[in-house]
C-alpha cells in the first residue's frame, strides 16, 4: 500500500509559510463573561441547580460567599472583616480573583500596584515592588531557597514559601506592630525570586467531585501516546489520595484551597490555619512573629470562626448560610460557581474552531489537556456536581515541564519543574499565561511548554509543524473556551 | 540593591546563619558523593543558577555512577549514542536534539532523544524506551504495534497496516498512520533491546521525509548484550532466598519502579531507581542489599541477571499480558540450582 503523498504545490505552499509567523493570538475573548447570559463581571453564575436553589437554601450559600469573596478586610474594628495581616498581599479576594469576573485570575490593572494610593499600606513602611506593576499580572512572590549569611542564595535548602508582598505596620488600626517587607530586591539580585499568579475556580466544584478512579483510567488510557507524555499525580499526604488544586495540585480540597489562601495570603488565620503566619525565614529559624504583631484585630485565634450567633431576622435560609466562617463561606462559593461555558463562533468562527479542537487533539495537547472527564461522582451537595461532565481540559495529573518553567519550589511530590495541567476552561477570557503570568499572548504560552526536561516538546514540535492557518485554528479555539 | 543588616525585626544575620542547618538530600547520583570532611565547603553561587532544575520530586538515580543506565544516552549535533542500549544513531544532515527529554516515569517510560530540523515545519523524531518489566502494554513490539494500530486516537487512520522490516541488521516492527486533520503523517518502529521496547516515532506533513529518514537508520548500530539476562518478576517466589522489605514511612504514596543486576552469586550488584525520592532510594538499598538470589544457570553456568521490581504504591496500569516476539529467537530453557 503506498502512502498518501501531499500534493507537490503543498510542499511549495509549507516551505513560503514557513518563512512567515502570521498567526496572532486573538486576545481576550469579547462578549458575554464567561460565555454566559446574564453574568456580570461581578456576578458569576453558580450551576444550574444552584440557581435552581436545589437543595433549598444552597443559593442562599452562593450568594453569601460571594459576597465574603467581595469583603474588604481590616487588621481591627469592628466585628467583620478584620485579622488581615500582619503580612499580606492584598485585602480582598475579589480584587485578585476577578478575570473576566469574581473566581477568575488575575486582572488588567493590578490592585497590588495600587495599595499606597488606595490607603491600603502606609507610604512610611512600604514600598511597590519592582515585579508589580499596574498593568502587570497580580502576583504572589516566593523565595525558592533560604539566604546565606552574605546575602547570596543556599541552594541547599530550598524554601518555596509565599513572601508576602507588604506590612500592616504604619496602618492605624495595627497598633504598634512594626515589620519590614521581604528583602526582594536581594532576592531578584541572587536570582531567588519566584511568581504566582492567581488561578481562577470557575467550575471547582466540579474538579473537587471527581473520583480518583476517574483521573487514574484516564492516566490509563493516556499510556503508550508516543509523545513523550508520562504525568502522575500529586497525592494528599494523610490518606494517599488524589491532590488537585493549585498550580502543583498540592491541595486535595476546596476547603483546605480556600483556608490556606486566607491565610497566607491575606493573613487571616482560620478553622484549619488557626495559627498567625509568620514568613517562611521567621518560622524555620523560630523567631516568629514579634509580639506586638499578634493578635491585631484583638479578638483572639483563629480570626475567622464560625458564626455561633448569627441572625439575619426572619429569612432562616439566610441565616443559615451567615453561620458558616468566611472559609466555609468562600469554599461554598467555589464549589457552587459554574464553569465557563465556550463560544462556538468567537473567535474566528465555527470552522476555524472546530478545526482548531481537532487539531488540538491530533498533535497532542489533549492528552494533557484532556478535554472532558466523564464523570463526577454522585454529589449530596446539589444536582449539577453529580455525574456531571468536566470539560476542563485538564487530566490534574504533574508533568515535567522543563528548565523553562522550572520555578525550583517543591510541593507535596511535586518538584521545581512539575506543575499540574492547568485547566483551560476559560482561557478565552484570561489576561495573564502560566505559572507567573510572565506572558499575556497564547502562542508564547504554548511555546514556553518546550524546554529542556519538558514532557511537552514533541507536542510543541508538532505544533511548529502545523501549517500558519492550522495553528491559527488552534489559537482561535483555546480562545474560544 | 537593599542591603543586608541587622535591623528591627525578626531576623538577624546570626539566625539566617542557623538556616544552612536545613540541608536537602543531594539530587542525582548519590553514588558519587565525597565523604564529608574531603573537601572545603564549595563557595555558594552569587545567583541561583538559570535553567537548573535544583529542586527535584521523585527522579532517576543508581548505586554506582559508572554502570550505563537507560537515561544515561546522550545526543551530540551529530548522533544519538546509549550504552545501555549499545545504540548509534547518526541524525540526518541538519536534524538535532533541541532539547533533553524529562527524567524517566514512574512508569518506566523514557525519552531518549527528540530531534527536529532547523525547519520546524519538516516535522520531528521521538526516540522513546519503555522498561518491559513495567510496561502498561505489551512488551512484544509486534504486539505493541498491532496494540497501537487498534487503538489510534480519533483522529488518525492507518495508512499501512503493521509490518516488519529490517534496519541495520535488526527486526522492527512498524505501523504508519496519518492525522487528516493536521496531515500530519507518522510511523512508528518498534524493537526489543535489553529488557525494553525502544521505539522510533517519525512525523512529518511530508512523508518522504519520512522515508528518508527511515533510510537513514541503516547507518545506525544497535547491538544485544548477551548479559545481563533480562527475566521479568524474577524477584519472586523461590528465587529470592532472602528477602529483607524496605520500610518506607514517608507517606508519599508514589510508585518507585526499580532495576536490578544480580550477579553469579545471587547478590545484587547493581541498583537503577527509575523514580524515587532520594530518602526513598537509600531505605531500599539498604533493604535490597540484603537479599539473596537463586543464581540463574546457562548450560550449567550462571550468569548475571537484570530484573524489575516495584516498590511504594503499585502503578496503574491495564495489564495485558506480554509474549514473546515469535520473529525472535525461541526462549533459552531456564535452569536453577
Amino acid at each position: 500500500m503506498s502512502r498518501i503523498q501531499p500534493p507537490a504545490a503543498f510542499a511549495v505552499g509549507l516551505l513560503l509559510i514557513s518563512a512567515a509567523s502570521a498567526q496572532t493570538d486573538p486576545g481576550v475573548r469579547p462578549g458575554a463573561v464567561n460565555g454566559q447570559t446574564g453574568a456580570t463581571a461581578t456576578s458569576p453564575l453558580p450551576l444550574a441547580s444552584v440557581t435552581a436553589n436545589t437543595p433549598q437554601g444552597v443559593l442562599e450559600f452562593f450568594n453569601d460567599g460571594l459576597d465574603r469573596f467581595q469583603e474588604v478586610d481590616n487588621v481591627s474594628g469592628g466585628t467583620a472583616g478584620t485579622g488581615l495581616g500582619p503580612r499580606f498581599n492584598f485585602n480582598q479576594c475579589a480584587a485578585c480573583h476577578s478575570q473576566p469576573t469574581f473566581g477568575g485570575s488575575s486582572p488588567a490593572n493590578n490592585p497590588e500596584a495600587s495599595v499606597i494610593s488606595a490607603g491600603i499600606v502606609s507610604a512610611s513602611t512600604n514600598s511597590i515592588p519592582s515585579f508589580i506593576t499596574a498593568n502587570g499580572p497580580t502576583r504572589e512572590a516566593r523565595f525558592p531557597f533560604f539566604f546565606n549569611a552574605n546575602g547570596t542564595a543556599n541552594t541547599a535548602a530550598p524554601n518555596g514559601g509565599v513572601e508576602d508582598l507588604y506590612t500592616v505596620s504604619g496602618r492605624g488600626d495595627a497598633g504598634a506592630c512594626n515589620l519590614q517587607q521581604p528583602s526582594f530586591g536581594l532576592a531578584q539580585a541572587a536570582n531567588n525570586l519566584i511568581f504566582r499568579i492567581p488561578t481562577p475556580v470557575f467550575g471547582a466544584g466540579l474538579v473537587e467531585n471527581i473520583d480518583d478512579s476517574t483521573l487514574l483510567n484516564n492516566q490509563s488510557a493516556q499510556a503508550g501516546n508516543g509523545l513523550g507524555i508520562s504525568g502522575t499525580f500529586n497525592r494528599n499526604g494523610n490518606d494517599g489520595t488524589i491532590a488537585r488544586f493549585g498550580w502543583k495540585a498540592q491541595n486535595k480540597s476546596l476547603e483546605l484551597f480556600a483556608g490556606e489562601a486566607y491565610n497566607v495570603e491575606m493573613g487571616i488565620s482560620n478553622e484549619i490555619f488557626p495559627q498567625e503566619r509568620p514568613l517562611p525565614g521567621e518560622e524555620v529559624l523560630g523567631s516568629g512573629l514579634p509580639t506586638n504583631c499578634l493578635n491585631l484585630a484583638r479578638k483572639g485565634y483563629p480570626e475567622d470562626i464560625t458564626n455561633f450567633a448569627a441572625t439575619t431576622g426572619s429569612d432562616q435560609f439566610a441565616t443559615n448560610a451567615s453561620i458558616p466562617s468566611d472559609l466555609i463561606a468562600f469554599t461554598m462559593f467555589m464549589k457552587l460557581l459554574a464553569p465557563p461555558t465556550p463560544s462556538t463562533t468567537v473567535p474566528g468562527g465555527a470552522t476555524s474552531i472546530s478545526h482548531g479542537s481537532a487539531v488540538f487533539n491530533s498533535i497532542g495537547c489533549s492528552v494533557c489537556h484532556t478535554p472532558t472527564l466523564r464523570s463526577t461522582q454522585a454529589s449530596n451537595v446539589t444536582p449539577s456536581l453529580g455525574g456531571a461532565a468536566v470539560s476542563a481540559f485538564s487530566d490534574f495529573e504533574v508533568h515535567h515541564m522543563g528548565t523553562g518553567l522550572n520555578d525550583n519550589v517543591s510541593q507535596g511530590n511535586a518538584g521545581g519543574d512539575q506543575f499540574r495541567t492547568a485547566p483551560l476552561w476559560g482561557v478565552g477570557q484570561r489576561i495573564f499565561f502560566l505559572h507567573d503570568g510572565r506572558t499575556s499572548n497564547l502562542l508564547t504560552a504554548i511555546r514556553a511548554h518546550s524546554s529542556s526536561g519538558s514532557e511537552a516538546n514533541a507536542t510543541v514540535s508538532n505544533f511548529n509543524s502545523l501549517s500558519t492557518a492550522s495553528q491559527q485554528d488552534v489559537l482561535n479555539f483555546l480562545r474560544s473556551l | 540593591m537593599r542591603p543586608l543588616q541587622i535591623k528591627p525585626g525578626p531576623i538577624t544575620l546570626g539566625q539566617i546563619t542557623l538556616a544552612r542547618l536545613l540541608v536537602l538530600s543531594p539530587v542525582g547520583s548519590w553514588s558519587a558523593a565525597q565523604e564529608a570532611g574531603d573537601s572545603p565547603a564549595p563557595t555558594p553561587p552569587a545567583k541561583v543558577p538559570a535553567g537548573v532544575i535544583l529542586v527535584k520530586g521523585a527522579w532517576s538515580s543508581a548505586s554506582d555512577s559508572t554502570t550505563p543506565v537507560p537515561e544515561g544516552g546522550r545526543a551530540t549535533d551529530r548522533e544519538y549514542h546509549s550504552s545501555y542500549f549499545q545504540l548509534t544513531y547518526p541524525f540526518a544532515t541538519g536534524w538535532k536534539q533541541k532539547f533533553a527529554g524529562p527524567p524517566p516515569s514512574d512508569r518506566g517510560y523514557y525519552v531518549l532523544a527528540e530531534i527536529e530540523p532547523a525547519d520546524a515545519h519538516l516535522g520531528n523524531l521521538l526516540i522513546e524506551a519503555q522498561d518491559s518489566f513495567f510496561a502498561a502494554t505489551s512488551s512484544n513490539a509486534t504486539e505493541l504495534v498491532s496494540y497501537t494500530a487498534a487503538h489510534l486516537r480519533a483522529d488518525n487512520q492507518v495508512e499501512r497496516p503493521p509490518t516488519q522490516m529490517t534496519l541495520a541488521g535488526r527486526r522492527f516492527a512498524r505501523l504508519d498512520y496519518v492525522s487528516p486533520v493536521t496531515e500530519l503523517h507518522r510511523t512508528l518502529l518498534v524493537t526489543q533491546v535489553r529488557c525494553h521496547t525502544v521505539h522510533f516515532t517519525f512525523t512529518s506533513t511530508d512523508p518522504r521525509v519520512i522515508d528518508h529518514l527511515i533510510d537513514g537508520m541503516n547507518a545506525m548500530t544497535l547491538a544485544d548484550s548477551a548479559t545481563p539476562l533480562c527475566i521479568k518478576d524474577y524477584a519472586t517466589g523461590t528465587n529470592v532466598l532472602n528477602r529483607v522489605d524496605p520500610i518506607l514511612t514517608d507517606r508519599r504514596f508514589n510508585s518507585i519502579p526499580v532495576r536490578v543486576v544480580i550477579d553469579t552469586s545471587g547478590k545484587v550488584k547493581f541498583i537503577h531507581f527509575i523514580s524515587s525520592f532520594p530518602d526513598q532510594a537509600r531505605t531500599i538499598t539498604d533493604a535490597l542489599q540484603q537479599w539473596r538470589f537463586k543464581p540463574y544457570l546457562v548450560g550449567g553456568k550462571a550468569v548475571e541477571v537484570e530484573t524489575g521490581m516495584v516498590f511504594g504504591v503499585p502503578p496503574n496500569r491495564p495489564m495485558i499480558s506480554g509474549k514473546q516476539d515469535p520473529q525472535l529467537p525461541p526462549a533459552r530453557k531456564h535452569e536453577t540450582t
